[in-house]
């Protein structure tokens, strides 16, 4: 159903099929191997040439790929062609009520955190009849795909007062979307990048007790977590929702309309009323060692095969890591105790852990567990390190990090820049 | 003659001089706290605890320990008789003939000790100590000169002219002063002689009497909850013979030589440590203090005072975490000073009053109080180390011959390799076995020895509300710390109320002990070992702590294995640098502990280093390869266990003794 | 005079993550450190309150970081909090509110601080890693952003701060002072949650994890999809090329786990 589009019509050349069954044709042969040599009967249906299929291997001996795997060498372009789907349009006509979504838009984009969210939201909307989705986004936008992620309407509310840190603006929005659409629910994502805190304050001033943690909803009740997720509390599902990621499926099968609704009073004053006691003065450049090791994303880890230490303090500026170190190094002097990731220093969960020089003692993987990726440098090919790395390099730590430093000085780095920090922050979560 | 009537008159009035000294120095003594001793008991004991359980460490250093019976011996003998001959004018040739007699004995001591100040170990403090000698010696010469005399060797009337005798007798005068200055004035004054003055009555009134007379007494004492300070701030905190014990050091350096943290270049030294304590106590500043400093810290600066708190200005408190708590100065101190209670009754103060447990001290301690084990775990993954072992639980069983207590080792996955080993072992003897499961806490050692005693006193009831639900005889545990802590401490917290199946009290063994007592009842069946050169390392709270440092020798006898003993083995082992919270409080040297153990093992040519514990093992694999293999001994008999099958079919077991006899041949 | 800044940090009984028991909650005790050195550092003055039990032993641990006093307000467990703490708040004239984002046990809503924020009308500055100053009755606050960053705004007092587990951590906890502590005990109105009380609370359930959602849409796809090696099982090793080779393959990783860009 959805292969309608224009490549994927199957378009019949009487005349290439005439020759193709003639095998005495002057032109057979070409016409033959020319594409893949579809061949059709008179009634329209595909032939098989059996002498075409498969071919001759590199020991002179004819073999049939069954797999496919090369199809794209021996043709069939129209069917590797990468497809695109167009999914079916759901559409809300005249809605008799909303459930409003506030995505956290980290960098502009949905999170898969907000993707959840919509995708409950729709679960939420199936529950009461012509109900419609509407998300509120607030300053610039990067998002193209709102349609994908199941927006029926779109509240977009533009305006320097929204840009940066300004709750107080945005709760004022909220305030005025709840005064006009009444929406029957507000599900915002229970998370650190603004979520919570929006939710917080618009329950506090709807008077509303706001359902928090909640990873399981209907329309009637509600599960969240309490007590630092220790135990389940099983309520009514009130209006104002907190959700955990995860908490639904993300729409991936319907496309939706996205349409702009509007905003009574937008634009005019109203917003400067909203009195703005918190002032943002901007994001602060935080040096990647300033960052406490636990919370690191990308780690340059130190050990015992580091023999040359500016330059692997160059290298972690150069690539924007934060630096950790073996006990080894910590012991010998050249790191701070502070630095030190392992059972006995630092529990660490970088998405990436960079190790240099570590074998990888017991007590040093036990905390790097929850790292996603690791990648050795290690010149004994044997060590535990090795073994746990998702890339390994077995080689002498200077040569390659001389390497990398030259290649990190190549690229264009963003990791300094702070106007990009929320960008990094969206493909992090 | 002057000297007649000066003599006795100079005798007298140095000896009050000494006496008023000798109130004055109590008094500042008395500043301290009060503690119940036993005054006439102590007294009645001194003798036979200078002279047989000091002398016992004295000899140690034969050179040192002869030179003191000569000179200490001959001092006191002579003193005496000078008292009786030249004070009360007793007049007795075979006195005086005795005198003169004891006498030489001194002269020929001192010369050692003269000898031996020649070129002083750096372990020796210099200063006033190296005029000691001259005096020893001047007062032998001189009493000797004036005894000759009165046992008739020179005539009464003896005369060498007028100003020849003024002269004599001037001389003789400022001699007589110089030596009784020293040797009397001195010793109540505050000169190197006040050690046996102080020496003498610290020994009666020891705080732990235990240890003389072959005993050994190494359990912390428990401090008092509750009021209104806990621990030592002040030097008049300590109680009152803590203060008198550190009167008696004779700053003869040997804790220095010995202490792991002053090897390791860490602001510690016992002996400055102690002589910190007598500026503390006595007030004034460490200047005079003529021996090694604390690595790193100039000396000089310190300033201290009866009332003054100690971590503020006399002694940093780095000096107070540095120390392993190896006792290892204790054990060498001729004086028996208890340095290892003194440290930790201070850090009591820095923990439970300051909250200033260094490093990672205060998160160690939050987890203990919050899960029961150092790190954090859940206290409900402590048994899952034996998913796969089959162990008896005590919940279930409620009573077994043997309760093996795992200790914190079962939340770490090195540790855990040698409780299955262990637990191997147990299964292949047959013995009847259980562990506590999860009721199981964290002993409290690290807790203790990081001062806080509230959260040790607290782990130790409920360990022992634990303990006493249940019916055993023994417990073994594979933890000497833990051991230490059930054996020596939890007695204060009713621990000898536990009794075993058949009334007795329980007996708490080092798992060592108890493999030993199994291989010779002939219950283990072991191979020989062959590997290369093994040698062994005493834990120290297995071995000083509690005198075992046979068992695991016996242990690897049984293996075959001859070991190749390091110079520092068994009561002089060094420590591995993982006790008393070190590792957590990490206070930086020059060098790490076990890096200097790991070079002791090289140095043995060994191959493999057996040890008994495991926070040894952990301290010494963290040595950077390449090094010698560390293994539990539980590890190393587990490894060479027989298999059953063999057992069921003697033939073949006699056949492989055979065998193994002609090997051997 | 009185003090400029009149400060209250509010703390609850925390949960041992592993062990269930009962601690000095994380974000409550950095609130409390933040107050004691801000107290250093300006005119001010704290107070720390607690709306629950006074005979909780977990308040000797708060107490324990060196605090005088501590203020109960005498509560029943399950009772609503937030009136007592109006009242108390008014009736000392407090000016600036330390408490943690979260509390760790409860409903664990952390709502608490905006409800107090809304009847008392001040603003709320959430997720705190650092107050930097307050000078003339404004202060300049860092706020903690995931993965260390940080953002800087400034707020007049009064105000409310949640703060967050970036900010500085509490200190060590002594016995000693603890456990000589005074605790002044206030007996508080007692509010019924009428709204919880018919919840349903149980012991958390563990969370299914998602898994890989594969939509098929031939029988191949869906038999390659079931037999498919996961991506990344094995580690990849390089030995023999050339240092550059190895450095490019490190650097596309990176790149490909878009650490940069």
């Amino acid at each position: 159903m959805s292969d309608f589009s224009s490549d994927n019509i199957i378009r019949r050349d009487p005349r290439a099929e005439w020759i193709a069954r003639n095998r005495l044709h002057p032109l057979h042969d070409s016409v033959v191997s020319a594409g893949r040599g579809e061949v059709r009967g008179p009634s329209g249906l595909l032939r098989k040439n059996p002498h075409l299929v498969g071919f001759i291997g590199p020991n002179g001996i004819k073999r049939i790929d069954r797999a496919n795997t090369n199809s794209s060498a021996i043709g069939g372009k129209k069917w590797s062609a990468p497809q695109d789907v167009v999914l079916p349009l759901h559409q809300v006509v005249n809605p008799e009520g909303y459930i409003v979504v506030v995505p956290d838009m980290v960098g502009g984009r949905l999170t898969a955190h907000d993707k959840d969210i919509l995708g409950l939201a729709h679960k939420l909307a199936g529950e009461h009849a012509n109900f419609a989705v509407v998300a509120v986004c607030f300053g610039e936008s990067k998002e193209t795909q709102f349609d994908l992620a199941g927006v029926d309407r779109l509240i977009h509310l533009f305006g320097s007062e929204f840009d940066g840190f300004a709750p107080e603006a945005r709760l004022s929005a909220l305030m005025q979307i709840d005064a006009q659409y009444q929406p029957q629910h507000w599900l915002f994502p229970d998370s650190i990048n603004g979520g919570a805190d929006l939710a917080s304050r618009l329950a506090a001033r709807l008077g509303e007790r706001p359902a928090t943690q909640a990873w399981q909803v209907s329309a009637s009740k509600t599960v969240c977590r309490g007590a630092s997720a220790s135990t389940d509390i099983t309520r009514e599902t009130p209006k104002i929702l907190m959700l955990l990621e995860e908490c639904g499926d993300a729409i991936d099968e319907t496309r939706h309309e996205a349409l702009p609704l509007d905003l009574d009073g937008y634009g005019l004053d109203y917003w400067e009323r909203a009195e703005s006691r918190l002032v943002d003065k901007g994001l602060i450049a935080v040096d990647p060692n300033a960052i406490p090791l636990a919370e690191a994303e990308f780690i340059l880890s130190a050990g015992n095969g580091i023999h040359n230490w500016d330059q692997f303090h160059e290298c972690a500026r150069a690539l924007g890591a934060t630096e950790g170190a073996s006990r080894v190094a910590v012991d010998d002097g050249f790191m701070p105790r502070a630095r030190q990731v392992g059972a006995s220093g630092t529990w660490v969960t970088a998405r990436l852990y960079l190790a240099v020089g570590i074998s990888g003692a017991i007590q040093h993987m036990q905390g790097i567990g929850q790292c996603d990726k690791v990648i050795a440098i290690n010149t004994d090919a044997a060590c535990d390190m090795v073994k746990r790395a998702d890339l390994a390099v077995v080689a002498d730590s200077e040569e390659v990090l001389s390497e990398l430093i030259k290649l990190a000085q190549q690229y264009p780095l963003s990791i300094d820049n702070v106007s990009n920090v929320n960008e990094e922050n969206s493909d992090a979560a | 003659m002057i000297l007649d009537w000066l003599l006795p008159a100079l005798i007298g009035v140095l000896l009050v001089l000494a006496g008023i000294g000798a109130v004055r120095r109590m008094n500042l003594w008395r500043a301290g706290q009060a503690e119940k001793v036993d005054f006439i008991a102590g007294l009645m004991a001194m003798p036979k605890r200078y002279l047989h359980d000091l002398h016992h460490v004295v000899e140690r250093d034969k050179y040192m320990s002869r030179t003191h019976v000569a000179t200490g011996g001959g001092f006191v003998l002579a003193m005496a008789l000078v008292v009786l001959v030249h004070l009360f004018g007793v007049d007795s040739k075979i006195l005086a003939w005795a005198l003169l007699a004891s006498l030489v004995m001194m002269f020929c001591g001192a010369l050692f000790v003269a000898k031996r100040r020649l070129n002083p170990p750096s372990r020796l403090s210099k200063g006033p100590w190296m005029r000691l000698p001259k005096s020893l010696l001047t007062f032998s010469i001189t009493f000797f000169v004036l005894t000759l005399p009165v046992a008739g060797v020179l005539p009464d009337g003896f005369s060498l002219g007028v100003i020849g005798g003024w002269v004599f007798t001037l001389v003789l005068s400022v001699l007589i002063l110089l030596s009784l200055g020293e040797m009397l004035f001195g010793m109540t004054w505050g000169g190197p002689m006040k050690h046996a003055f102080a020496g003498a009555l610290h020994l009666a009134f020891h705080r732990r009497p235990e240890r003389f007379g072959g005993g050994r007494s190494t359990g912390l004492k428990a401090a008092d909850l509750g009021g209104a300070s806990h621990g030592v701030a002040k030097p008049s905190d300590f109680k009152w013979n803590q203060l008198l014990g550190f009167d008696a050091c004779v700053q003869c350096g040997r804790c220095e030589a010995v202490c792991p943290a002053f090897a390791a270049g860490q602001p510690l030294n016992p002996k400055k440590l102690i002589q910190d304590m007598v500026v503390g106590f006595a007030g004034g500043t460490d200047e005079k203090y003529a021996g090694s400093a604390y690595p790193g810290v100039e000396v000089g600066h310190a300033k201290g005072g009866a009332d003054n708190i100690i971590t503020d200005g006399l002694i940093s408190s780095d000096t107070l975490w540095s120390c392993t708590t190896c006792r290892a100065c204790v054990e060498e101190c001729p004086m028996m000073i208890e340095h290892v209670d003194a440290i930790v009754d201070m850090r009591r103060f820095l923990t439970l009053e300051k909250g200033e447990t260094p490093n990672k001290g205060a998160q160690v301690l939050e987890n203990i109080i919050a899960t029961d084990n150092p790190n954090g775990y859940s206290p409900a993954s402590r048994t899952h180390w034996a998913a796969d072992q089959n162990l008896n639980v005590m919940k279930d069983v409620k009573q077994a011959d043997v309760l093996f207590w795992v200790s914190d080792g079962a939340f770490d996955m090195r540790s855990q390799r040698i409780l299955r080993a262990f637990v191997k072992l147990l299964k292949a003897a047959n013995v009847d076995v259980a562990i506590l499961g999860d009721e199981e806490l964290d002993s409290g050692d690290v807790a203790r020895r990081l001062g806080d005693d509230a959260t040790f006193q607290s782990l130790a009831k409920r360990n022992l509300a634990t303990l006493s639900k249940y019916r055993f005889n023994k417990i073994v545990t594979t933890d000497p710390h833990a051991f230490h802590c059930l054996r020596n401490e939890y007695g204060d917290f009713g621990a000898d109320a536990l009794l075993s199946i058949s009334g007795e009290s329980v007996e708490v063994l080092h798992h060592t002990t108890y493999l030993n007592q199994l291989v010779k009842e002939g219950r283990l069946q072991l191979d020989t070992f062959k590997g290369g050169k093994v040698t062994y390392h005493d834990p120290c709270y297995l071995g000083r702590y509690n005198g075992e440092y046979e068992a695991p020798r016996e242990l690897l006898a049984s293996l075959g294995i001859e070991v190749a003993e390091m110079e520092r083995s068994g009561y002089r082992s060094r420590c591995c640098g993982g006790g008393g919270g070190a590792p957590i409080t990490d206070i930086p040297g020059e060098r790490r502990i076990a890096d200097m153990r790991m070079e002791d093992v090289v140095s043995t040519g060994a191959e493999l280093v057996a040890v008994g514990c495991q926070q040894c093992t952990a301290m010494l694999e963290g040595v950077v390869e390449p090094r010698p293999v560390v293994r539990d001994i539980a590890e190393l008999l587990s490894e060479k266990l027989k298999e059953p099958e063999k057992l069921k079919e003697p033939e073949e077991t006699i056949e492989a003794e055979k065998i193994m006899e002609e090997e051997r041949a | 005079m009185p003090p400029s800044v009149n400060m209250v940090a509010l703390v609850s009984v925390g949960r041992h993550p592993q062990s269930g028991r009962s601690r000095r909650a994380e974000q409550d005790g950095r609130a409390v450190e933040m107050g004691m050195n801000l107290s250093c550092d300006i005119d001010g003055q704290l107070s720390v309150v607690h709306v629950g039990d006074s005979k909780e032993p977990v308040l000797r641990q708060y107490a324990g970081m060196g605090l005088d006093a501590l203020t109960v307000l005498e509560q029943d467990s399950g009772l609503d909090v937030l009136p007592g703490v109006v009242t108390y708040l008014k009736e000392t004239k407090a000016n600036l509110v330390l408490t943690g984002v979260r509390a760790e046990r409860g409903e664990s809503s952390g709502m608490l601080p905006y409800l107090l924020a809304e009847q008392l009308g001040w603003p709320l500055v959430p997720r705190v890693a650092e107050i930097l100053s307050i000078k003339e009755g404004e202060a300049q606050v860092l706020l903690a952003l995931p993965r260390g960053q940080r953002r800087s705004i400034t707020v007049a007092l009064p105000f409310i701060a949640t703060v967050d587990n970036a900010a500085k951590g509490a200190r060590q906890t002594a016995y000693g002072p603890g456990l000589r502590a005074q605790l002044n005990v206030v007996e508080s109105e007692d509010n019924t949650d009428d709204i919880a009380t018919s919840w349903d609370i149980s012991p958390a359930k563990p969370r299914p994890k998602r898994m890989k959602v594969v939509k098929a849409k031939s029988a191949a796809d869906r038999f390659k999809a079931a037999t498919a090696k996961p991506a990344g099982g094995g580690g990849r090793v390089m030995k023999n090329e050339t240092a550059e080779e190895k450095a490019q393959a490190i650097f596309d990783l990176l790149k490909q786990e878009k650490i940069v860009r």
